[in-house]
């Protein structure tokens, strides 16, 4: 069955090895990404960071489902506690000397609306503390 | 069975008849001629859009009209809204990334890959 999927697509002027690190190491990944204590682009490799505000904060799990070495990576992407799960892709397509990226991100309607902790105000609140703090803070 | 606007747009026909009548009102009748499947299927999908809350039915002579709802529908732009948020600004960290990282050597194809 079709799942409703979010879909983005960027263009960077990187070759695509470049970008395959960026999303798969995990000393890049943590200069952009995550933190995380472990990241294996291995198919079954599970990971979690937690990430929310002073309020609340959300474990997330996640496991690697798919990987093709430089090119698809998909894992899951849940709450701990919570019911529902969703997919993340990042694909890579070569374009000359530059590298498309199509993020997916599948499955989001069985996350549950109706649990005021996951109200919608408080992932924003959650994600505009990670953006606005922690990305500064490398960003400048 | 779950029935809510989740539900609703997780299937492609469904979210098919949503962008049809999201801008005007349309027969039934109307609908199902946009689709390849037969008419008692479709009736069955705007069947599960009106439980849903996304579509209501107005009786208007021998005609039964489809109404969009877009309220309902606002729910899921808010709760998609979230995740383009987060994602975007991900992806422009990304970009500064890329863009900041030293260039420890450069990787240059010798031969542009021309698609078919």
């Amino acid at each position: 069955m079709k799942q409703e999927s979010f879909v983005i697509e960027r263009t960077y002027q990187a070759p695509i090895e470049k970008v395959w690190l960026a999303i798969s190491d995990k000393d890049q990944m943590k200069k952009w990404y995550f933190d995380l204590d472990e990241f294996k682009p291995e198919v079954g490799f599970e990971f979690q960071f937690t990430a929310g505000d002073q309020e609340k904060s959300y474990v997330h799990l996640c496991k690697i489902t798919e990987v093709v070495a430089g090119k698809k990576l998909t894992y899951s992407w849940r709450y701990e506690g919570y019911p529902g799960n969703s997919f993340v892709t990042f694909e890579l397509f070569q374009e000359g000397d530059k590298t498309r990226l199509k993020l997916t991100h599948a499955g989001l309607e069985t996350f549950p609306t109706g649990n005021p902790a996951f109200a919608k105000e408080s992932f924003a609140r959650g994600w505009n503390e990670i953006i606005g703090t922690s990305l500064k803070k490398y960003v400048e | 069975m779950r029935r809510d606007v989740f539900q609703a747009i997780a299937d492609p026909t469904r979210r098919q008849i949503i962008h049809l009548v999201a801008h005007q009102t349309l027969t039934q009748q109307a609908v199902a001629e946009h689709f390849e499947i037969s008419r008692p299927a479709i009736s069955k999908h705007i069947k599960i859009l009106t439980e849903c809350g996304l579509i209501t039915i107005r009786q208007q002579g021998r005609e039964r009209y489809c109404e969009a709802k877009l309220q309902q529908l606002n729910e899921v732009s808010d709760w998609i809204e979230q995740y383009r948020k987060f994602w975007t600004s991900k992806l422009d960290a990304l970009e500064i990334f890329l863009a900041n990282e030293p260039k420890k050597k450069t990787i240059k194809p010798i031969n542009k890959t021309k698609r078919k």
